[in-house]
This record gives structure tokens, sequence and C-alpha cells, in this order.
């Protein structure tokens, strides 16, 4: 820097052999940190730590009196009241020039301390902004080339920034969903625990879009002054999320992870399926999948029902196979045989009036379709609808209950970590056969899990699968009351499946 | 061929030389395996009832040539980009599920049987082989 720095008193020479040294270095992990204590012991006395490794460091004098907090804006007289700066170590202080300029400090403050502070601007705008950061790869490449002035150099830093934009510049999204954005976020600031994010012809939901409705939060209503009772309401929000009238195909995983969602509607699109990752919406009260092109529910559903809050299930109209003519393998409640089975005739209830039992209220099932053998990979086996293989298990073909080793070696990939954040390229570089199997790994595995309906075995792949029929209109009419007698039975078809070949219904 | 002839072992060859034996019934729980041991097939393998799962393929042309090697019959697949995935580590995992299987084919609760994480991969594509 400016001034020369006075040396320090020579070092003593100390005279070591290598052989000594080589000892020290080949023992133990303790004898180097005995030696390491040693050195540093001593250098106190050989001023092993007299060469700054930095520049030389800035020292102020001590306080003077009459610069406490007490009176801080009391003016600080120019001349005797000034603090005095030393620069250098304590052996070979130097008073530094009062008079040096403003400008010299002000160069000095640009000195990287590598300390970031929130405050520090200068460094946040060079990497924010455009313009800084063209400069900064200009510095960097002036330094690389060793300021060559040749064409190319010139152009380069122009290139440059503005392959960088190219890359962090993301696509443009369409304009439903930076609305649907926007929706959910005003929601969130103000604390709206029913977000209305109908008739936005919202082909898809955006990742990203649900997420952060976990952590959404009730704002405190503050009345006026005479604060009354009902005031004091719960924070907990009582989330409702309502898509209708718009073109869904398929819910997005993200819906599934809201598990505080009490009111779903997404009535009038054009859901095909429902994943029976709706398991994981455990606190669910209303459901409105109406007007959809759904032909059967997930099974998961009828458990919500049956085991968890949900109340109101609007699933009509849909294109729902008709019980009438679907293949039934089994009655259980047939509705027809009044007379011969009376046991099994939905007209008991009259039995139970006053005090309805918990069947009044409880979905009843109707029949079950024929099983659907799948085979290893998860496609339905050849023989598949010759009535002899619906009823022997598909024991001829080598099946046993023990899962497939495709499966437990699915399974195991299933657990892998990271696996959701694999891209469908980055799987294409696998052999070409295990691919779809990977991927529906990848599925379950963003799905969080999958068990076996029956066993509740987390499986991967399924190797059954039926349809059950069951009447859930107490739940369809919306809690308007437990079954009445003689009251007709409109099943709704739920689809199931069966992680092993033994996993069917009556195992 | 006359049922006297079958063993009730067959041993499995891994591609580095390691040796499995283990029950006939076990082993024919995999397709590719049952179909190597088919004594109609006459394979050497369904006689000598050795099978070397050598260089295994994405098989296209199911086409079999066969070497005789030091009195082992060795079964290759005609195909260009062959990759040895039988390891003695693989194919000890692939023994110890066929045991898995024959030990609970009929069970109604199955356990999970444990792969390790950093197998599964490979154990994936060798089930795919093998057709279990």
């Amino acid at each position: 820097m400016d001034g020369e720095i006075p040396l320090p008193p020579p070092r003593r020479i100390r005279h070591r052999s290598p052989a000594h040294a080589t000892s020290h270095a080949g023992t133990g992990s303790g004898s180097v940190a005995s030696s390491f204590h040693k050195s540093r012991r001593l250098s106190r006395f050989d001023d092993r730590s007299s060469q700054p490794s930095s520049e030389p460091p800035l020292f102020s004098s001590d306080d003077i009196p009459a610069s406490g907090v007490e009176n801080y804006h009391a003016p600080v007289s120019t001349g005797a009241g000034r603090k005095r700066r030393y620069r250098g170590t304590w052996w070979g202080e130097q008073v530094i020039d009062p008079k040096r300029k403003r400008a010299d400090f002000k160069e000095k403050r640009h000195v990287d301390s590598g300390v970031w502070m929130g405050s520090d601007e200068s460094a946040a705008e060079s990497f924010l902004s455009s313009e800084d950061g063209s400069a900064w790869g200009e510095d960097l490449l002036k330094t690389a080339l060793n300021l060559r002035a040749t064409a190319k150099s010139a152009a380069a830093p122009a290139s440059l920034p503005a392959q960088s934009k190219t890359a962090f510049k993301r696509p443009e999204e369409p304009a439903e969903h930076r609305l649907a954005r926007t929706v959910v976020a005003d929601c969130l600031e103000k604390g709206q625990d029913s977000i209305d994010l109908g008739n936005l012809h919202l082909r898809t939901i955006p990742s990203g879009l649900l997420q952060p409705l976990q952590h959404l939060t009730k704002l405190p209503t503050v009345g006026e002054a005479p604060v009354s009772e009902n005031v004091f309401t719960s924070l907990q929000p009582f989330l409702r999320i309502f898509l209708p009238n718009n073109s869904l195909s398929l819910l997005h995983h993200e819906l599934f992870e809201l598990a505080d969602l009490k009111v779903l509607s997404v009535r009038n699109n054009k859901l095909t399926e429902i994943s029976p990752t709706i398991r994981r919406l455990t606190a669910l009260q209303v459901l409105n999948v109406s007007v959809n092109r759904l032909s059967y529910l997930p099974w998961e559903l009828l458990w919500l029902v049956q085991q968890g809050e949900l109340k109101h299930l609007t699933a009509r109209p849909n294109s729902f196979l008709a019980i009438e003519e679907a293949q039934i393998a089994a009655w259980s409640h047939r509705s027809e045989s009044k007379s011969d089975k009376p046991s099994q005739d939905p007209l008991q209830f009259r039995e139970y009036e006053g005090s309805p039992p918990a069947e009044a209220w409880a979905p009843i099932h109707i029949a079950t379709g024929p099983t659907k053998w799948l085979n290893m990979e998860g496609n339905p086996t050849s023989d598949n609808l010759s009535p002899s293989t619906i009823k022997t298990p598909a024991e001829s073909s080598g099946a046993t209950s023990a899962p497939s080793f495709r499966e437990i070696a699915l399974r195991a990939v299933s657990k892998l970590p990271y696996l959701e954040h694999v891209s469908d390229a980055e799987l294409a570089e696998y052999p070409a056969m295990v691919v779809p199997l990977l991927r529906q790994a990848r599925e379950v595995r963003i799905a969080g899990g999958q068990p076996c309906s029956v066993c509740g075995q987390e499986y991967v792949i399924p190797r059954t699968e039926w349809l059950e029929w069951w009447d859930c209109s107490p739940c369809e009419n919306g809690m308007k009351g437990p079954r009445s007698s003689g009251e007709k039975l409109r099943p709704l078809p739920f689809r199931r499946f069966g992680c092993s070949v033994h996993c069917v219904l009556g195992s | 061929m006359a049922q006297s002839t079958q063993s009730e072992y067959v041993t499995l060859v891994s591609c580095d030389g390691f040796e499995f034996i283990i029950p006939r019934s076990a082993a024919c729980i995999s397709g590719t395996i049952r179909r190597m041991l088919d004594p109609s097939s006459n394979f050497s393998e369904a006689v000598t009832g050795r099978c070397v799962l050598n260089d295994m393929t994405c098989v296209i042309d199911r086409e079999w040539i066969r070497t005789t090697r030091s009195g082992v019959l060795v079964t290759r697949f005609t195909d260009v980009g062959s990759f040895a995935f039988f390891s003695a580590v693989v194919l000890e995992k692939v023994c110890e599920y066929f045991c898995y299987n024959e030990k609970h084919k009929d069970q109604a609760n199955v356990p999970d049987m444990d792969v390790p994480a950093e197998l599964c991969l490979e154990l994936l594509m060798a089930a795919d082989y093998l057709d279990t």
C-alpha cells in the first residue's frame, strides 16, 4: 500500500533436521496436534505470526471521554476530539495522514470483506441487474484474456450476458395460469380460505399453484370497539377450493397434498379419472365431481366416506358404468329379491326406525364386478375374459401371492431419494424395457405411496382390478337424512386395485 | 425326455464365475429359466441342469448360439449391444428371491424382501430379463 511497514525483529532461524520432520508427519494425528500446539506456543517468542498475511489492519485510538452514547449528538470538535487512526501492526504502527482524500476511503469500502450484508446494495445489484452483470462479465473476460485487444474480446462480452439472459428466462406462462396465480396469491395475502378458480379455462393445474395454500393462515377480524363474543374465531382455515367450469382432464398431485382441504369442487370439467391419491385428503368434507367424464370413482373415495370426514359427495351426472349393463360376479345386496332373501333386503331398515343404526348412513355394498388379473407389468392378461380364469386365480401361469421380482425391485426404486426429480429425458437413458416401469415407480413416489386396498401393502404395479358398486345415497343427498325404508338404492361404481393375485375380495 | 434324468437342483452361474445351486422348482419361477430348463426344448441346460447367465441382452431375436467351453455349455443371444449384469451380487439377490418366492407362495401376508437401493436398477433389468 502507501507506506512501508517497518519489518519486525528478524526471525530466529530454527534448525530442524528433515528426519525429525518426517517422523512427525509419519505418526498419528495426536502427535501432529501436539506438534501444532508446540509451534503455537513457540510462535510467541520467535514471532512467526509477525508476517501479516493480509494488508495491515487499521486501528483507532481509545474512546475520547465525551464520545459516549449520552452525548451522541454533541458536535464533534474537529481538532482534539477526533480519534487518531493507526495503520499497521502494534510494533510498527503509523499514524495515518488525516488529510487523506475522501476518494481513497471510498475505494477502500469496495474491497470485499467476505461478509455479505443485507444492506450491501452494491453486491446485490451486480448480481441481479443485467447492466452490472455484463460489466462484471467484461471484467472477468478482460482478466482472463490478459487485456488482449482483439476483435474477439470485444465481441465476446456482448454475447455472454445475452446467453445468460436467455438461460434464466422462463418460458411464457399462459394467461389463465397467470390469472390463477394472482387469485391464489391474493387469497394468501388476504387470508381468505375460499379459493375460487372457476371459469378460468384451465386445462391443467400448473405446478406450484396450490402448494403455498398449505401455509394459508386466516387473518384475525379486528372489529369495532365493543368486542363481542364472535370476534374470537378460529384462525384455522376452512380451506375450500373451487375449480368449476374449467377444462381439467387431470388433477395435479399438489391438490392431494393439501391435507387440510375441506371442500373441493371440480364440477363441469373433463376429468376421466380421479387418482386414488385422493385418499390423502383426509379432512375432505364436501366433494363435487359432477358433470365430468368419469366412468368410475376410485375406491379410496369410498374409504373417505366410510372412515374419513367426507359427508357430501356429488357424483352425478357422470358417464358412470350402469349396473344394469355391467358384468356382475357377485351380488351382496339385491334390491329386486325382496321375497326370497329377506335378510339382505334394504327394507330391513324399517325395523330400526327411531334410532337409526350406523348402516342407515353408511354406504352399502351392492355388487362386485369380475376381477381382472393383470400381469407382472400391470397389463391385462390375455385370457382375461374367459369364464374359467375368472373363477380360479391365475395359478396356471405360475403366479403366487408373493410379489414378483420386478415388483420387489420397483418398490426399492420407488424409495430411492430424488426419484421425483428425475425428468423424462433422464429416464430415457435407461434400457427401453424398464423405462415404463420406472415411470410408474416415479408416479407412485410423487403420489406419496400407494397402499393396496386389500392388504395395505405398498405396491407399484397392481395385479388385480375390479369394480364394486356401493350405494352412497345418504352422502349424495347432502346429509338430508338416513336411508328411508323402501328407498331405491342408486349404486355408484368404484374401481379397486389389489397388489397381488391373492388380494381379491373375500380373501 | 425322461423325468429321471432331471436333477432336483440346478446350478446358476454368474458372469464372473460364481455358482449358485438352488432347487429346480424355485428357479422355474423365472419364465426364462423355465424355458431354458424345459426338457422338451432339448437345450443343453435342460440336460446338465446348469445355466450360465453370461451376457444378457435386450432380446429381440431369440436365436441361441451355443459354444462348448470347457465342458460347460454357454448360452448367448445374438444381439450386438450386449451387457453383462448378472454379476455374482445380482445373481445372489435373484436366488434369494427365488427362495423367498418359494417360501411365501401361498401365504396371505407376505413380508417385503429387502433390496439394497444401489442394486435396485440392476435387479429391475434382471427381473425383466428373467421374466419374473
